[in-house]
């Protein structure tokens, strides 16, 4: 069921498991039929650990959403909360609760906290009255989930927010604690790097929470060799860059969200009823990506510009493949030939279903303004002209486009920039409080304290520097066969690609200048492991090195998704970066995005 | 900074007194950019105010731009063009949303004059 986490150079089905398990021990602690109460926002990240069988094998009848007022009636004998420990969704437990005691029914009520229990809504709870009807209370440690196959995330949205605006370290707390969870299953990482203010801080965290665990040394053979720290704030223009990978474009129409994209079902409808007979599936509008599938493993890195060709390509295989019915002969040969229908056939839903996908996106990529955006983007990132009072932005703004483009256009302006001239910045601000309102002052002010927008301060731009040195920008990027990084946009590299890159070989100390231009410190520990443990490496091994971004790899389009996500991936030559680049961009989008919340 | 988010949450005459507050706040922190940006704001509150009483355009708690595209939609192209000369709107801005609204209004006349 999930075999696409095992594929990769670590087995993530390990972490899986224990989260399973803790799931299951807690299920049981309630005996009976129970149902659950989701706050929403959880649901998504659950689907990732346990599917709804799961759940059903420890007696879990029904299933609600959180909201106010009564529960909808259900026929069992405990109601399970499960909620993250936020203050206004304890108010709303109280006010199911209260409700339902006047239906005179005894059950047995439990909340479980995720991640982790708060002193703060207990209180709360019992200021409303309603701690004592609780049986349970417990937390479920839920940090890093398993994502993809070389992907683990936090799945917590707010974390760029929390760290860079409200100043607010809870995330980095989880982080720590969700890093220690992940070493107790994989080893303890003997190095660690980090970059940026928040890295330094999880880092910390973490070898405190080392030295309070001293006694009870982890036996296992480590399985990463490097940990990479990395803030966000260090490389803040990737996200704003629209990406152009499958995956990237995919995000960036549509959305990805906990792995799943919805998708409008015309399309795809209209496709069944061409193909009458084939048992189809019958509604396509959720699809699951993951490198499980096949061919969306094989694509979903590509340029998009070189997706077109590998799914023809693959067409001609598989319709070449059932070709073969004609050629076999003997029993043996149809009897093998049967055997492979299943897989056949998923392989071509797979492919119907991608090509309806590029379609989709193609209409897009080919508009005229898509291309327009995307020269001002790249002129932007060459550094030509970005001093200057930028004509695109100023008439996406007279025509009124969504406000988040424009942001995003601007912020990355500024960026290049190292801020913009207090005069351009002031005739950005003032057009888009006329032009959108004046409560965007508040987006405009996050924007500002965020450090995405800021008006420049010393004449001197590091920008080009860092561009040249760590090479962000190539010329002929090679959209068909990659053979550098800068090929999932076209042209630029991102900056924390290039520092995973440089750290591997030849190490940091041959960039210092450049780091000390990014914001936050860097900085270089080690964990000593008990003997015997070191790994002997044979020469021309791979290493493999998790990288973790704090405050969110780019992502999905929704406001103010900041996932805190890590990655798992190969160091060593080229391949590190095509890795890591997953998630920038199955991460790709909205930075701006989340700010324009005031 | 607060006093701006509690703006929000009033409407009409309270607006404007909270409006001056933040400007008093941004005052004392020397923010030039958001002392006037919210000063313009106030002038524009009341200048809907008034023409909401005077024509009933039904304009309150449109931005600027939305303001003068009603405006315009509204045949009150006078009033439209005080709006951009007292808020230094940029041409381009709004003679394209001046040849918009016309065209979409099919007031081709008004459209020749200029």
């Amino acid at each position: 069921m999930a075999a696409h986490l095992s594929y990769g150079r670590v087995n993530l089905n390990i972490l899986r498991e224990a989260a399973r398990k803790e799931l299951r021990e807690f299920l049981d602690k309630c005996a009976g039929s129970k149902a659950i109460v989701w706050d929403e926002y959880l649901t998504g990240p659950f689907g990732l650990i346990a599917q709804y069988s799961l759940l059903k094998e420890h007696e879990v009848e029904k299933m609600f959403t959180l909201k106010r007022g009564r529960l909808p009636s259900a026929d069992v004998k405990n109601i399970i909360f499960f909620v993250r420990p936020r203050i206004e969704l304890m108010e709303i437990i109280a006010d199911n609760i209260f409700n339902e005691d006047k239906l005179h029914s005894p059950r047995d009520f439990h909340i479980l906290f995720v991640p982790r229990r708060s002193m703060l809504c207990e209180q709360r709870l019992k200021e409303l009255g309603v701690l004592g009807s609780f049986i349970n209370i417990d937390e479920y440690i839920l940090d890093l989930i398993p994502y993809d196959g070389d992907l683990l995330s936090m799945e917590y949205e707010s974390a760029f927010r929390e760290c860079y605006l409200e100043n607010d370290q809870t995330s980095l707390y989880h982080t720590a604690k969700g890093l220690m969870t992940l070493q107790a299953l994989y080893g303890s990482i003997p190095q660690i790097y980090g970059k940026g203010e928040c890295a330094r801080n999880v880092a910390n965290m973490m070898l405190r929470m080392k030295r309070e665990f001293a006694g009870s040394q982890n036996q296992i053979l480590p399985v990463f060799d490097t940990l990479l720290l990395l803030d966000r704030n260090v490389d803040l223009l990737t996200p704003l860059a629209t990406q152009l990978t499958y995956e990237g474009l995919i995000d960036e129409v549509y959305g990805i969200n906990n792995g799943y994209v919805k998708l409008p079902p015309e399309k795809f409808s209209q496709k069944k009823q061409g193909e009458a007979s084939k048992d189809l599936p019958t509604e396509h509008k959720k699809l699951q990506l993951n490198s499980a599938e096949e061919l969306y493993a094989e694509i979903r890195d590509k340029n998009f510009n070189a997706v077109g060709s590998a799914l023809s390509k693959k067409a001609k295989i598989i319709s070449a493949a059932f070709e073969e019915r004609h050629n076999a002969k003997t029993v043996g040969e149809i009897k093998q030939f049967v055997s492979q229908l299943p897989h056949m056939q998923a392989a071509r839903i797979s492919l119907a279903n991608h090509t309806s996908i590029a379609e989709l996106i193609k209409d897009i990529t080919t508009s005229e303004a898509f291309f327009d955006k995307l020269t001002v983007e790249q002129e932007f990132m060459t550094g030509v002209d970005t001093d200057k009072l930028n004509m695109y932005i100023e008439d996406r703004i007279a025509q009124k486009d969504p406000l988040i483009k424009i942001l995003r256009l601007m912020c990355m302006q500024s960026v290049c920039n190292n801020g913009l001239k207090q005069k351009v910045l002031d005739f950005y601000k003032r057009e888009i409080l006329q032009t959108y309102g004046y409560e965007h002052i508040l987006t405009l002010n996050n924007l500002e304290k965020a450090g995405l927008l800021k008006p420049q301060t010393s004449s001197r731009n590091n920008y080009p520097t860092i561009r040249k040195t760590l090479k962000l920008w190539l010329e002929d990027a090679n959209e068909q066969n990659p053979n550098d990084i800068s090929y999932v946009y076209s042209g630029y590299a991102p900056l924390s690609i290039r520092l995973t890159q440089v750290l591997t070989r030849p190490g940091w100390r041959s960039i210092e200048e450049v780091l000390k231009m990014l914001p936050g410190p860097h900085f270089e520990e080690r964990q000593q492991l008990p003997a015997g443990l070191h790994k002997k490496r044979q020469q021309g091994e791979n290493r493999t090195t998790l990288v973790f971004f704090l405050g969110g790899v780019t992502h999905r389009r929704r406001s103010q998704q900041r996932v805190v996500k890590s990655r798992v991936e190969l160091n060593a030559s080229e391949r590190t970066a095509v890795y890591t680049l997953k998630i920038l961009l199955s991460t790709g989008t909205r930075m701006g995005r989340g700010q324009t919340l005031r | 900074f607060y006093v701006s988010a509690a703006l929000r949450e009033k409407r009409t005459e309270g607006r404007v007194a909270a409006l001056q507050n933040a400007v008093d706040e941004f005052n004392k922190g020397k923010n030039e950019f958001n002392t006037k940006a919210t000063e313009e704001e106030m002038k524009l509150l009341r200048f809907q105010k008034k023409l909401d009483e005077e024509k009933g355009a039904g304009l309150q708690g449109l931005c600027l731009q939305d303001t003068m595209e009603a405006l315009l939609n509204l045949g009150l192209h006078k009033q439209a063009e005080q709006l951009y000369r007292d808020f230094r709107v940029p041409d381009k801005r709004f003679w394209w949303l001046k040849l918009r609204a016309l065209a979409e209004k099919h007031d081709w006349e008004e459209l020749d004059k200029f």
